[in-house]
């Protein structure tokens, strides 16, 4: 049983001498309304010392018209005491009662109109139907034909009838607590020593009061902010940088080619702005056109200044790594960026314009490919994927290049992401003497598992609910 | 990613072994092995290896990788004797030619598929969509050589394949369904490219569509390609992609002349690496024999020429050999991802983080703080949303993308308030007080910053709640500001403030006007404030 407040027991310990009686009577016992004293014995009823009995009692009331007709008759009857031999119908259509009474007396059949005459029908009247006015039965069916005319009302009155339980009695037996009660304890109480006699009250802990919501930083970044976490703690530094990058840095200098089809106008954000290339952009160029002075072959064909210039949304964060190597070109260098990236696709559940990407780049001497396995099993270790496993890939700028997959208890293996080292072509140019191993995975994907989202579209265009429920701390199970 | 259709029967035959042995290692030259079915398995390959985008291309491969035929495949070609002129005016339309004669094919409905899906995925990751090389194949038997490579005018006919009805080229453009499809490539030319033979029957019109008079047929024996395009280096690579595949099929090569040169060769290129510089790149130690006979694995010709140099020939169908790093990619392939050891790097350094992310977090602690629950909104959205719902005037500097996927994203935000107001929208039916912020970046002109923003609605919303919040978050970041009434029209007037910093406006609270919530359709007062994080002392430049 729940703990029963200062007004329940007020109530059982009236009810202890009174035994059952109806709410008003208790009401001017305890000096409060009838509609209170309710609500306490349902509160009673509820932890079981009463029960509440529901009485209602039907009741005929007369509406102004029928008190009207109360006193004067119903204008049927009315019109039928005007009515006289040799009466006509002109006569009568003076008559105030005319308009209702008339329709009445040809319904029931009490009247006959004869040429311009009315005469009454020997043997009617209206008999049965005043005393159905003067004593309205739920049994009569005048009665409802009066409340169909709206002569009168049915009303339904509702008294409640509280008795007190066994169980109650045994309560009051053993003796209520009647003090006053405290609610929220106050300086004066707390100060005067008052709190020691004080009648604390007692809440009910099953009940949950309305819910407090913490402001909170979003799941979404919370899962950035872990991967952070880790690859500073793996000795990376952070790099940040603009979401608008000229076509140069985002794809010439990671020699992808001027004719690749990611350039095209319908899988890359243009903009409609030119940067001017950086000193030394011919190295780039001509890297593009015959390898530069490596042993690569270059792309042939043409490369024009022009498309290099022109400003995009950026597609990968990769544009940060290699301007981080241009303007660092002593080892070692390890560095990390995750930032959002921009691809020309249609939205759906699956895919966005705009997501989030993280990017890895280590430059070192004689760092290996090896050793970019080495990174990439440590980082996923430690976002807790045990298992992670390489398999050839190709990726533009990176040679030889892989794609790391992890094991996720109940989906498999799951393609996490790409890597691979800078190809001499990239590197070269900007003059970098040594290695760099790169890698770089999509943040949002590991969100999506993470979350159990069905579509992306909620980590951007967020449900309050969705965020004020997903807790700070995920339960997580091999990574997920 | 072009996805082929490997038909067991067939794979098998050409490999030399059973489907299960190559499905289980396909995957390990580079694959995602997309579905199996009955009677044929779709493997996915990555578009720097169109060598394995047929049949004959893979089982080739698969036999060097499982050990059954390794080195160099040598192809023969003997001349044909047939020639092609090519006309000097094409110099500016599509210059390049390419051409082989296949003799002996044995058509079935399989490899008839084969050649075609082949061809149409060379149009695809070696073509650029045709531009840079198309590939027609024709019925040898029905012309008759010499070939003549000309600029035809536009107003010439033939009929087109599966037409009936001769067409002009300029009709073709407009009608033809590929004529349609790829007129883009041709249609500002005064002049059409043209294949014709001796009696001047047309063979093709490329980029665009064969005749009819050339189609292949399950009776063609022996074949005629061509290969035109604008890049001479792509052009030799679809040809020699074809040709090799044919090959393999069992058919015989034969050179054309053109412009007085004997092509295809079909021969390799010859490249000498080093042992050393791949063992470093790799990090395995490889002598010269071990790392030989790995590319000899992969189908490349390779004999150790000293204990540091191996002399390496490169089968004239991997375009993708650039660089001697291609290379080492295939030793790192043949030596299996899986045996390479993980180390990671042995250098010491140290996490450096920067001060952008830093500063955001800060913000994220002092709004969280507050109550603040935070949100991640698109930066990409629209006009309507960040100014003329907002009554606002257009931000200077707002960058409109050249190409939108819809008219809800065709500019990068310039602010962070209109879309809070936008997330209120979204979530008008839960539970009141919702108090949202957000910290990211903006971009003005072609410059990225930060800025921080936060929301308040419920019923009792009002400007002292946002000018007490925004107080509390530019506080914790040591922002010292002063205020001065605002005039900025996304606030009620007599109820709004400018956060001033040396002497420049970096932000604005108050009440939001109750135009701009209807706007928005919001029924509750919002308290807002917006400001621009480059005000925190000491912020970094990007």
């Amino acid at each position: 049983m729940a703990e029963l407040t200062q007004n329940e027991k007020r109530l059982l310990a009236i009810l202890e001498k009174e035994k059952k009686a109806d709410a008003p009577h208790l009401a001017g016992l305890m000096g409060a309304t009838p509609e209170a004293v309710v609500q306490w014995a349902f509160l009673a009823q509820d932890n079981g010392c009463a029960t509440v009995g529901r009485i209602v009692a039907k009741e005929f009331v007369y509406t102004d018209e029928g008190k009207a007709y109360l006193k004067d008759g119903l204008p049927e009857t009315q019109l039928l005491r005007f009515i006289l031999p040799g009466t006509t119908l002109a006569d009568l259509q003076k008559h105030a009662a005319f308009k209702i009474g008339f329709g009445q007396l040809r319904k029931k059949g009490l009247v006959k109109v004869e040429g311009t005459g009315v005469t009454r029908i020997t043997g009617t009247s209206t008999d049965a139907d005043e005393a159905a006015l003067k004593n309205p039965s739920d049994a009569d069916p005048k009665t409802k034909e009066l409340i169909k005319r709206g002569i009168l009302q049915e009303e339904e009155t509702v008294r409640y009838a509280i008795a007190i339980t066994p169980e109650g009695l045994a309560l009051a037996g053993k003796g209520l607590d009647l003090r006053e009660e405290t609610g929220t304890l106050t300086r004066e109480q707390i100060l005067s020593g008052a709190w020691k006699t004080a009648n604390l009250r007692r809440y009910d802990v099953s009940k949950l009061p309305k819910k407090a919501y913490p402001g909170k930083i979003h799941p979404y970044q919370r899962i950035i902010g872990e991967m952070r976490e880790i690859l500073l703690e793996m000795g990376f530094t952070e790099l940040y940088g603009g979401i608008v990058q000229q076509s140069f840095w985002n794809f010439d200098a990671l020699f992808q080619p001027q004719d690749h089809p990611a350039r095209e106008m319908q899988d890359t954000f243009y903009l409609n702005e030119t940067l001017p290339l950086p000193p030394g952009y011919e190295n780039v160029k001509a890297m593009h056109i015959c390898g530069g002075e490596t042993s690569s072959t270059g792309w042939g064909g043409s490369w024009t200044e022009k498309k290099a210039e022109q400003c995009v949304l950026r597609t990968h964060t990769t544009c940060l790594s290699i301007q981080h190597l241009a303007q660092n070109k002593n080892p070692p260098v390890k560095a990390f960026a995750v930032g959002r990236v921009y691809r020309r696709e249609t939205i759906d559940t699956t895919h966005l314009a705009e997501f989030e990407q993280l990017e890895g780049i280590v430059m070192d001497e004689n760092v290996s490919f090896g050793n970019l396995l080495g990174i990439l099993r440590e980082f996923y270790n430690r976002m807790g994927f045990t298992s992670v496993r390489f398999k050839p890939s190709f990726y533009p700028y990176t040679e030889p290049s892989l794609d790391a997959e992890v094991y996720v208890e109940g989906i498999g293996w799951i393609e996490m992401g790409g890597a691979g080292i800078f190809r001499e072509e990239v590197t070269a140019p900007i003059g970098i003497k040594y290695p760099v191993l790169a890698w770089g995975l999509g943040v949002s994907r590991i969100a999506m598992l993470r979350l159990g989202l069905k579509d992306l579209r909620l980590l951007h265009k967020s449900d309050v609910a969705f965020l004020r429920e997903t807790p700070s701390l995920r339960k997580a199970k091999g990574g997920i | 990613m072009a996805v082929i259709t490997l038909p067991y029967k067939y794979l098998e035959r050409l490999t030399r072994t059973d489907r299960k042995t190559i499905l289980d290692k396909v995957a390990l030259i580079g694959s995602d092995v997309e579905r199996t079915e009955e009677d044929h398995a779709d493997v996915e390959f990555f578009p720097d290896r169109p060598d394995l985008f047929s049949p004959e291309g893979v089982a080739r491969a698969m036999r060097g990788y499982l050990g059954i035929e390794t080195g160099l495949p040598a192809y023969k070609v003997k001349p044909s004797g047939i020639s092609f002129t090519i006309d000097p005016q094409l110099a500016e339309i599509r210059p390049v030619l390419g051409a082989a004669v296949i003799r002996g094919v044995n058509f079935d409905d399989e490899s008839i598929q084969s050649i075609m899906s082949l061809q149409e995925s060379l149009h695809w990751a070696v073509g650029r969509g045709r531009s840079k090389v198309a590939i027609g194949i024709h019925d040898m038997d029905t012309v008759k050589p010499p070939f003549h490579y000309i600029a035809s005018r536009r107003s010439r006919g033939f009929i087109p394949l599966d037409f009936t009805e001769k067409m002009t080229m300029d009709e073709i453009l407009e009608k033809h369904p590929k004529g349609r499809d790829y007129a883009k490539i041709v249609k500002d030319f005064p002049l059409f490219p043209l294949i014709v033979d001796d009696d001047d029957h047309v063979l093709s019109f490329p980029p665009i569509i064969n005749g009819e008079r050339t189609r292949v047929t399950l009776d063609t024996k022996n074949i005629l390609l061509d290969t035109t395009g604008t890049d001479k280096r792509a052009v030799a690579v679809a040809v020699n992609i074809i040709c090799t595949a044919m090959a393999e099929a069992g058919a015989t090569i034969e050179s054309v002349e053109i412009d007085g040169v004997q092509t295809p060769t079909l021969a390799p290129a010859e490249r000498t690496v080093s042992v050393t510089e791949c063992s470093r790149i790799l990090g395995v130690d490889l002598t010269a024999a071990s790392m030989a006979e790995l590319l000899r694995k992969m189908r490349f010709g390779a004999e150790p020429v000293s204990a540091d140099t191996v002399k390496v020939q490169v089968p004239c169908y991997r375009a993708d050999i650039m660089h001697d790093w291609d290379l080492f990619e295939d030793v790192a392939i043949a030596y299996g991802y899986d045996r390479l050891e993980s180390k990671p790097p042995k250098t010491f350094t140290v996490g450096k983080p920067h001060p952008v992310p830093v500063n955001a977090a800060l913000a994220r602690e002092a709004f969280c703080g507050l109550g603040y629950l935070e949100v991640m909104p698109f930066t990409l959205t629209n006009e309507d949303v960040l100014y003329t719902r907002m009554q606002r005037g257009e931000t200077k500097g707002v960058l409109h993308v050249m190409h939108p996927i819809s008219i809800e994203n065709t500019v990068v935000r310039t602010e962070l308030l209109p879309l809070l107001l936008e997330f209120l929208t979204l979530n008008r039916h839960r539970e009141l007080p919702q108090r949202l912020f957000t910290v990211g970046d903006v971009v003005l002109d072609c410059h990225t910053h930060q800025q921080a923003v936060g929301v308040s609605t419920h019923p009792d919303a009002d400007f002292s709640e946002a000018y007490a919040s925004a107080d509390a978050v530019l506080h914790e970041l040591s922002i010292d500001y002063s205020v001065k009434e605002s005039t900025d029209p996304a606030f009620i007037d007599g109820r709004r403030g400018d956060i001033i910093v040396d002497g420049k406006t970096v932000g604005v609270f108050g009440e939001i006007h109750p135009a701009v919530l209807v706007a928005f359709e919001l029924e509750h007062s919002v308290a807002a404030f917006e400001f621009d994080l480059r005000a925190v002392p000491g912020y970094p430049a990007l």
